[in-house]
């Protein structure tokens, strides 16, 4: 059979994302795959060069699309270190609630692409109407539906709104009912297990050389995870499991994610029954004026893709010298999808990325 | 460790913050390190990252490794240095395979030539630029504004 050449991307009805992958096949087997990123590269690495320490917030959260709270939360980490920050108690607990909702609405984006991709449109719009529910509380909170820039350097910008408690729970609930439901038409589906078994199977000791984290090496058995090797916020305070499957094939990464899910669930309830009373937020100088001293530091957490990482360089000036993001989409959907991609139908590509999980705004940053 | 570092590497500075470690190593030592520090149990490369300091004219390329099991040091962060003329470095490919990616975008964004990459096509750029992007001479407002005005208006 004669072998071909197949730009799959960015405009290509299996593709999800602005995201490119040249593909050498034969028949309809993949040989050889290229990840082609940067279609949507924005360089905002250099442009938060230009701007001042605050300035840089409404900048870092549209780095990723789907969950910009944990890019908040780690720039704004970051500057802590760095400016040496201290974060008030109750300041702690709400980053900590605010992370678990992102966390939550993000793999609800997930399921919600994943389902849809495979024909499960029914689970789709759920999966989207229930994250929605979360952008609800979101906005109430922060005053955006997606974009809050609600953590900042000291704490968070204000404290809950009268009665937010009980909407959270309340919305909690209203997700959490439909649990069985999405079991018995997506996730013990056996169309989903005829589709998802065995694909983009990736081991642990592979898994491990190319620096792959979040559900995609949790996936392959190894409980990996920063919110208990390197705790932030209050995640050292709360009681919480790392959801791992054997297999390292799409299939057990869907699962991994919706069994953290109900972690999320737990964590948040956990911290709404711990939260203290106090100040949400330390004042920190005037922004125009701030100066950081002389300094870089690496700081990361654990973001719904895996680990995200920010080393920040200060040269002891108003802006930062350097930034540079360390985005789990980077080895994922880099070096991890062109050696899964190797041997797989041109039918099971955009399952296997959305599998792995792949936001391609983060790789182009 | 850090004992063991300072036997076997000579003139290098460690320095010790919380659970972070920062090695600052001269160019010759780098790859020795790398490969004496993935030895020890730090066998997952985080990130690479360059830092242009014009003033020294200089170039800072920066190595976080880090262990997906709980150690005692969380990070080890490996800085080296090299000129600014005519960047070069060797490759770590063959010590860390996930240090492709890195290692283009920074030869695309700061020209930093590594040699033994077998793959040092654009990632991530459009076009071509005079200056690598990312360097600090670069000015990317002058550029916007000189770029974006050279494309004649619609209206006549």
């Amino acid at each position: 059979m004669r072998e071909l050449e197949l730009f799959f991307g960015p405009q290509h009805m299996g593709m999800v994302g602005n995201f490119s992958i040249t593909l050498k096949v034969e028949g309809d087997q993949i040989l050889e795959a290229y990840a082609n990123p940067g279609w949507l590269h924005r360089g905002f690495e250099k442009l938060m060069e230009y701007r001042t320490w605050i300035q840089n917030f409404p900048m870092v959260c549209r780095i990723n699309v789907v969950e910009p709270d944990h890019m908040e939360m780690v720039y704004a980490m970051a500057v802590e270190e760095l400016a040496k920050i201290e974060v008030p108690e109750r300041a702690r607990y709400i980053r900590t609630i605010v992370l678990e909702l992102a966390r939550l609405s993000s793999h609800l984006f997930g399921c919600w692409a994943y389902a849809n991709m495979l024909g499960f449109d029914t689970v789709a719009q759920w999966a989207m109407y229930h994250r929605d529910l979360i952008l609800d509380l979101f906005e109430e909170l922060t005053g955006g539906r997606v974009y809050h820039i609600y953590i900042w350097p000291g704490g968070v910008r204000r404290d809950f709104p009268k009665g937010f408690k009980d909407k959270i729970i309340n919305t909690l609930h209203a997700i959490g009912s439909c649990i069985p439901d999405y079991d018995s038409t997506f996730f013990n589906n056996p169309l989903f297990y005829a589709r998802a078994r065995g694909i983009g199977k990736i081991n642990q000791e592979e898994a491990k050389k190319l620096g792959a984290t979040g559900p995609v090496i949790r996936a392959t058995g190894l409980k990996f995870d920063i919110r208990k090797i390197e705790p932030y916020a209050v995640y050292d305070e709360v009681d919480f499991d790392i959801p791992t499957r054997e297999e390292g094939d799409a299939y057990s990464r869907v699962w991994v994610i919706r069994d953290e899910m109900i972690q999320s669930v737990g964590i948040i309830m956990q911290c709404l029954e711990k939260m203290p009373p106090g100040e949400v937020y330390n004042r920190v100088p005037n922004p125009f004026k701030w100066k950081i001293p002389k300094g870089e530091t690496y700081v990361r957490v654990e973001s719904s893709r895996g680990e995200l990482g920010i080393y920040l360089v200060s040269n002891g000036e108003d802006r930062p010298y350097r930034v540079h993001f360390r985005t789990p989409s980077y080895p994922h959907g880099l070096i991890i999808l062109e050696r899964v991609l190797k041997k797989a139908n041109i039918a099971d590509v955009g399952n296997i990325m959305i599998s792995l999980y792949v936001v391609a705004p983060e790789i182009d940053r | 460790m850090k004992r063991e570092i300072r036997a076997l590497f000579k003139n290098v500075l460690i320095e010790e913050k919380g659970k972070k470690i920062t090695i600052t190593a001269k160019k010759e030592q780098t790859l020795e390190l790398l490969r004496f520090l993935k030895n020890k149990g730090y066998n997952y490369l985080v990130l690479i990252s360059a830092v242009d300091w014009i003033k020294e004219k200089e170039f800072e390329l920066i190595y976080v490794l880090s262990s997906y099991v709980r150690k005692e040091k969380l990070h080890v962060i490996l800085k080296t240095r090299i000129p600014r003329e005519n960047p070069r470095f060797k490759t770590v490919i063959p010590i860390f395979e996930n240090a492709e990616p890195y290692e283009r975008e920074i030869h695309e964004l700061f020209g930093i030539k590594f040699e033994g990459h077998p793959r040092l096509t654009p990632l991530l750029l459009e076009r071509d630029y005079r200056i690598p992007p990312f360097r600090k001479d670069f000015d990317t407002r002058k550029y916007v504004k000189k770029f974006f005005e050279e494309i004649p208006s619609i209206e006549p």
